[in-house]
């Protein structure tokens, strides 16, 4: 079975046809495809889940993509302002005496990420929730770096 | 042949940015952003192709898949929620939208494809029309 990519604007039928219009179109599908990015993090070698954190009034909030990972093989641990998030990502295919693969882009293996925080948490009260293949976690700031208001006195 | 998951309306007014988008593309956006290429694996067997999409932080009701005279399309959109919470401090992802497209020379059951969408990976079954799959030839000495 033959696989062609197609890239965003449509083609007609024709993607079925001699293997010189196969080529010609795959090239066409390469050079438009440069506008549709890979998913950079995950294309490399190995698996580097992407983060991103955000500072907000109440703290920190960290968010992971880290599609079809079984909660069990998510470690996830906060010392001081150093936040560690590691684990194993598995993927499992469908048993066949005869599978042959088209692609295979999807990577599993291990990871282990040490992100340094801005600013101290409040580790005891740190939660993490797992929704959609993204791992979002909220870090309260520790009481003593909340903001207090100062009052000024006259005089 | 058509087959596609259902997928509510959006009850957001596209922005005049998200029209832009949506020209362009030639695909309907509910808002702006960046277009993604998610990572595939495609398994056949002699049943059936089984397509697995990494797609994290779309949920069932922003994603659709359709497969329309060969051609199967992969469109998923990541949640607002996934939003920026407040101000970035490490930025290593962008949210967006998924696509991807395919042509498949197999003929596919369409009334037997099965979708499923578990913790951002979407596993398409599509089975192989009867008369298209392998068989064995017997070869008589």
């Amino acid at each position: 079975m033959a696989w062609l990519e197609l890239p965003s604007s449509p083609f007609g039928r024709g993607a079925q046809g001699s293997w010189d219009a196969f080529e010609r179109l795959r090239r066409e599908v390469d050079d438009l495809f440069s506008r549709v990015a890979p998913r950079g993090a995950w294309s490399g070698s190995g698996v580097h889940p992407p983060v991103n954190l955000y500072d907000t009034a109440e703290g920190l909030v960290l968010t992971a993509e880290l599609p079809g990972m079984k909660l069990e093989d998510l470690e996830l641990s906060v010392e001081g302002q150093r936040l560690t998030l590691g684990g194993e990502r598995r993927i499992e295919y469908p048993e066949s005496e005869r599978t042959s693969f088209h692609r295979r882009e999807r990577r599993p293996g291990r990871f282990r990420r040490t992100i340094d925080l801005p600013k101290e948490v409040d580790a005891e009260k740190v939660r993490a929730g797992y929704r959609d293949g993204v791992l979002r976690v909220l870090l309260p700031r520790a009481a003593s770096q909340a903001s207090r208001r100062i009052e000024v006195s006259a005089g | 042949m058509s087959s596609e998951i259902p997928r509510p309306e959006s009850t957001t007014a596209p922005s005049a940015e998200g029209s832009r988008n949506e020209r362009e593309s030639g695909r309907e956006f509910t808002r702006p952003g960046p277009v993604f290429r998610p990572d595939v694996d495609i398994v056949e067997n002699p049943e059936e192709v089984i397509v697995l999409a990494d797609l994290p932080g779309v949920s069932a009701d922003r994603l659709r898949v359709n497969l329309e005279e060969g051609v199967l399309s992969i469109d998923g959109e990541q949640a607002r929620e996934s939003g920026p919470p407040g101000t970035p401090v490490y930025a290593e992802y962008r949210s967006g939208a998924f696509h991807r497209r395919f042509a498949l020379s197999e003929r596919i059951d369409g009334s037997r494809i099965q979708a499923t969408l578990r913790d951002g990976v979407l596993e398409l079954r599509l089975p192989k029309a009867e008369r298209h799959r392998s068989r064995r030839i017997e070869v008589h000495g």
